[in-house]
């Protein structure tokens, strides 16, 4: 009998051959088994309707989705890319759906239009992906906790500041490599506040671009391009807040405080401009440098639109193609979903002090130019005024919002020559009326008077030549009160007439010939600085007091900027050069001067570097009841400064010559001492000169000289 | 008090000197003819004629004798003050930056430029022996493959030593003996102008192009104070008479073209000594200050200016009488209001 081996073995001779160890060839070919689902989202939020509607609400989702990318449709299964569950229980669709795309790509960019569209009036879609759903799913329910409250950490007084005892400004200068904040009593020198030590320490540096007061001088923002922006606040600096902003190249702050805007400038980056919540941290929405289709101009020499704060801060407006972008806060999105429509605008600006727009437009095929004031959010048309030939507009508002200039340049028939006049509107008055002033020269500068209703302007026939006029008018005419009510009885006779103002635009007066391409008005109003600042300019400075028509002229050689601080008492005038650097020929006068309002200088500081001033802005608390409260009493007040001021100075200057008593005791014992040694060496050095005492007075012999000098002759013919 | 304008000179001044009496002034400009003043009056008494190059330097014995001039022509001439003449030109390689009587009025130091392949070069030279050939010549090397300039030479009081500064911005102390080097400081990061000492040679005070002026002790070689500007500073000179600095300066010449006037900062600065801080100014010359010297007995000093006008200043009295201002006693906080005026107006206009 042979055994089950033998048989087996025998087999396998026989088929031998037949079979052999390598795999079947070819490979069936199985498409690779797609386990990510990041193609896909889940649609949340949708309606739940019953079947009559199902058709339909799958119609709409529809052609929601398929407008985003292209759906994975699959004919041999018959899924149409969405698949929107019913609940056969309830009768209704669970009001959520799935979807696929074709690539991932396709479901990101579905999130990013879809998450947070509002689908109908109580349905705005939530959207997210599905490997997300995937992993919550997963997730165990356990019980929840709630979580610890984190500890309460005092935030630092950003308002610290303004109690300081003596009511010192503060300014912060960038140079070299140093940033620093410094008070300012407007007297003596400045004294460092902080100048960034405990970064010192570090070994960080706590600013490398520029830095920026926020509007009411809470923060102070530094800008570090490496990484973003850092807020600081406080009176120990403390850092308060940062934002991710890479390359940073500006900030903007809103007006009260609650948002700030970052910039990089540069346009290959689709979130060159982003938003973020000050108190949170949370970066709200992010901007291109550039609306879309956005004109760039022929060498896209046409600088971006800039974005815009209202008053509030509940809106923040940009310029785009025939329209404004209008953002309401804190949602960032669209003001009713729709830009604001304005055909050929060429620029627009908010009210300072309401929710209006101004912008204009140039002529357009058959309509004028037209200047416009847009009420917001109700987007009424308040006026509109209608201008012919225009060549450039240029607006201005006044501080207060009260008014509105509209420099005009306006071309003749021909095109060839310009004239300009400017339109005055008064924007409180019922049906805002507008004036005209004809100037017939060229305007350079128009600037209105902060607490006030006059404007200054700079004009010149020739808008090339050095010297140039400047006139000053103001909103409002001082007029007897008699002359408004004539029919008054009595009363005039005895003291002089009573005065009062009517809206009626006059002229105060023309400064001729005078050297300057800038206008500075001083917050307090009233003195105004005209500036001759620039590379070619002569740095001339005249202080000019409208009020007293008093005029101190001085020279800062090279001045590029000038800066009044916020109550108008001093004014700073700086050379500064960029921080990018590139060759700056007159490094060697870079610095700041201080001059009072008066045109005295006070303070004088040089770097070799200098790039930026800033004095800290001030909120005005006090209401106007409190403002004329003060004034009545400002002899007694007075009084307090001058004696706390005295105090001050005296103190200071007890502590200096000490320093320098201290000082000149080290000098002169030194002296003592070389002295000394002088008169030890004495006997050699008369040795030197062969025994010659030089200091000897008796080898001296004094002679005297009688020099006779004729001053002059006469010859007279005595008779 | 208006200053005398001492028109002698038609090219840009480089030296103003007084004697030690204070009752001659000498200056030396770039035009070959250094002139001698009456300082009382501004009257020339007469020039030097024989030079032929730019007059860097120059020197007078203590006896108002023997005029010293340093000449861009690498000649040191000695003159006679009282008649003009020349009595003995001795020769250098490279042109002549300075030059300085020693102590016993008998010989001389000079410095050098580098010219051709000689390096820079400090000579002393014996006007009582026949020979015009230096006594001692002591090289000065390369450093880091450049050549160094000297700026300025003088003695210390007991001819122990010879004081040098360079246009690297350091001083050293010369053997005059053995020519070593026996001290080294470095003063300042860029050029040192001048050097100027006080009449007792305990004090120096230097000026360079880093803006600022500083002031030694010259017996420990030890940084006193420092007096910081907004332009090159050409010059300082220690008051005899008062604790005062007086710097002059501006704009480098060669950008005076660009610049209006007012703004090169041609003034002659004040300084107070011990507090570092200025007081007041001079103008009046339109180029940058090349020279200062105060007269020793504290009534009058001489500007010298790129413009080529010497400037002789006589003091006003309120310079005269102006005190320090720190009072020499102790204060209490609320002492009596005595008003110190912290800044005095400027001497003269």
């Amino acid at each position: 009998m042979t055994s089950i081996e033998d048989q087996l073995a025998a087999e396998a001779e026989e088929l031998d051959g037949y079979f052999s160890d390598t795999p079947l060839e070819p490979q069936p070919n199985y498409p690779p088994l797609n386990e990510k689902f990041d193609n896909a989202i889940i649609i949340l939020n949708l309606p739940q309707v019953p079947d009559s509607k199902l058709e339909k609400l799958t119609k709409v989702v529809m052609k929601l989705v398929s407008r985003i990318g292209n759906l994975a449709v699959n004919e041999d299964t018959g899924f149409s890319g969405v698949l929107m569950p019913f609940n056969n229980d309830k009768g209704t669709t669970e009001g959520f759906a799935f979807c696929e795309y074709e690539t991932p790509e396709e479901a990101k960019n579905a999130i990013g239009v879809l998450d947070g569209y509002k689908f109908d009036k109580n349905h705005s879609l939530n959207v997210v992906p599905y490997p997300r759903a995937e992993k919550l799913q997963k997730m165990k329910e356990t019980e929840f906790v709630e979580p610890e409250r984190p500890p309460f950490v005092e935030k630092p007084n950003a308002t610290a500041w303004l109690e300081d005892p003596s009511q010192r400004d503060q300014f912060v200068i960038r140079y070299g490599k140093e940033t620093a904040v410094y008070w300012y009593d407007h007297k003596s020198d400045p004294v460092v506040d902080y100048a960034g030590e405990r970064e010192k320490e570090a070994g960080v540096s706590w600013c490398e671009y520029y830095c920026h007061w926020s509007p009411k001088g809470s923060y102070l923002a530094t800008l570090v391009p490496a990484r973003g922006v850092i807020l600081w606040s406080g009176s120990d600096y403390e850092k308060v807040g940062r934002f991710v902003a890479p390359d940073v190249k500006t900030v903007m702050f809103s007006p009260q405080e609650n948002y700030l805007l970052t910039n990089n400038m540069r346009l290959d980056d689709e979130t060159a401009i982003k938003v973020y919540h000050i108190q949170s941290g949370k970066l709200m929405r992010a901007f291109p440098l550039f609306p879309d289709n956005f004109p760039r101009g022929d060498n896209n020499n046409i600088p971006p639109p800039p974005f815009q704060w209202s008053h509030d801060d509940n809106y923040l407006a940009r310029m785009g193609q025939d329209l404004i972008s209008i953002y309401s806060t804190p949602t960032m999105r669209l003001l009713d979903k729709k830009s604001l429509l304005a055909e050929g605008i060429h620029e627009f600006h908010w009210s300072p002090k309401a929710n209006v727009l101004a912008c204009w437009s140039p002529e357009q095929s058959n309509s004028p130019a037209h200047v416009d004031l847009i009420e917001i959010p109700s987007r009424k048309k308040l006026r509109q005024k209608n201008l012919f030939n225009v060549t450039k507009c240029s607006m201005v508002w006044h501080d207060d919002g009260e008014f509105l200039a509209v420099k005009v340049t306006r071309h003749t028939k021909s095109k060839k020559t310009l004239y300009n006049n400017i339109e005055l509107f008064r924007v409180n008055d019922p049906g805002v009326p507008v004036e005209m002033l004809d100037i017939k020269d060229a305007v350079m500068s128009l600037v209105w008077e902060p607490r006030g209703t006059r404007f200054a302007m700079i004009h010149a026939e020739n808008p090339s030549s050095t010297k140039v006029d400047v006139s000053f008018y103001d909103m409002m005419k001082k007029v007897p009160e008699s002359t408004i009510s004539i029919n008054k009885k009595g009363g005039n006779k005895k003291g002089p007439p009573q005065m009062t103002t009517v809206a009626e635009l006059n002229k105060i007066e023309t400064l001729e010939g005078k050297q300057c391409n800038v206008l500075f008005w001083s917050p307090a109003g009233s003195t105004i600085l005209m500036a001759s600042l620039g590379d070619s300019a002569s740095g001339t400075l005249e202080f000019y007091d409208v009020n007293s028509k008093t005029l101190v002229i001085k020279e800062h050689y090279r001045a590029n900027k000038v800066l009044w601080d916020p109550a108008g008492r001093t004014v700073a005038t700086c050379v500064s050069q960029p921080v990018e650097g590139g060759h700056f020929k007159f490094a060697m006068d870079n610095g700041y001067i201080l001059w009072s309002f008066q045109g005295k200088q006070l303070y004088q500081q040089s770097f070799e570097t200098f790039y930026q001033l800033l004095w800290r802005p001030r909120e005005n608390l006090l209401s106007k009841q409190e403002i004329k409260k003060v004034k009545k009493n400002l002899k007694n007040y007075e009084k307090q400064f001058e004696k706390a001021d005295k105090e001050r100075q005296r103190a200071l200057y007890l502590e200096e010559t000490k320093g320098k008593r201290a000082e000149r005791k080290k000098y002169r014992d030194l002296l003592s001492q070389l002295r000394e040694l002088r008169r030890e060496q004495k006997r050699r050095h008369v040795e030197l000169q062969d025994g010659y005492d030089s200091d000897d007075e008796e080898h001296y012999t004094t002679r005297e000289m009688a020099i006779e000098t004729i001053l002059s002759t006469k010859e007279e013919v005595v008779l | 008090m208006r200053p005398y304008l001492l028109q002698g000179h038609e090219r840009p001044i480089t030296v103003v000197k007084y004697n030690h009496d204070g009752d001659l002034l000498f200056s030396a400009s770039k035009d070959q003819v250094p002139s001698m003043w009456r300082t009382e009056n501004g009257e020339r008494l007469g020039t030097f004629h024989g030079h032929k190059g730019t007059i860097w330097d120059l020197d007078v014995d203590r006896f108002s004798r023997w005029l010293l001039t340093a000449s861009a022509d690498a000649t040191v001439k000695m003159w006679a003050c009282e008649t003009g003449e020349c009595l003995q030109t001795f020769p250098h390689r490279g042109p002549v930056r300075g030059v300085a009587w020693s102590e016993n009025n008998r010989t001389f130091a000079t410095i050098s430029d580098p010219f051709v392949e000689h390096n820079a070069k400090i000579s002393i030279f014996d006007t009582e022996s026949d020979s015009v050939d230096p006594v001692l010549e002591i090289d000065i090397p390369k450093e880091h493959g450049k050549r160094v300039n000297a700026t300025k030479i003088w003695w210390t009081y007991l001819n122990e030593h010879l004081l040098v500064s360079f246009d690297n911005g350091v001083i050293r102390l010369y053997n005059p003996i053995t020519g070593d080097i026996d001290d080294e400081i470095r003063a300042h990061e860029k050029k040192i102008n001048r050097l100027q000492m006080n009449k007792d040679k305990t004090l120096f005070i230097t000026s360079s192009a880093d803006f600022t002026a500083k002031l030694y002790d010259a017996v420990n070689l030890q940084h006193l104070k420092t007096y910081q500007t907004d332009r090159p500073v050409n010059d300082a000179v220690i008051s005899e008479t008062k604790d005062h600095i007086l710097l002059g300066g501006g704009q480098e010449a060669m950008s005076v073209t660009t610049t209006s006037g007012k703004v090169g900062k041609f003034e002659t600065r004040f300084f107070w000594l011990v507090y570092e801080e200025e007081f007041g100014c001079v103008k009046g010359h339109f180029g940058p200050i090349n020279a200062l010297a105060t007269n020793p007995n504290g009534l009058n000093y001489a500007s010298g200016a790129e413009d080529g006008y010497v400037r002789l200043h006589f003091f006003d009295k309120s310079y005269l009488d102006m005190k320090d201002p720190v009072p020499e006693a102790e204060e209490s906080i609320d002492g009596d209001d005595d008003d110190d005026d912290q800044k005095p107006a400027a001497a003269d206009q």
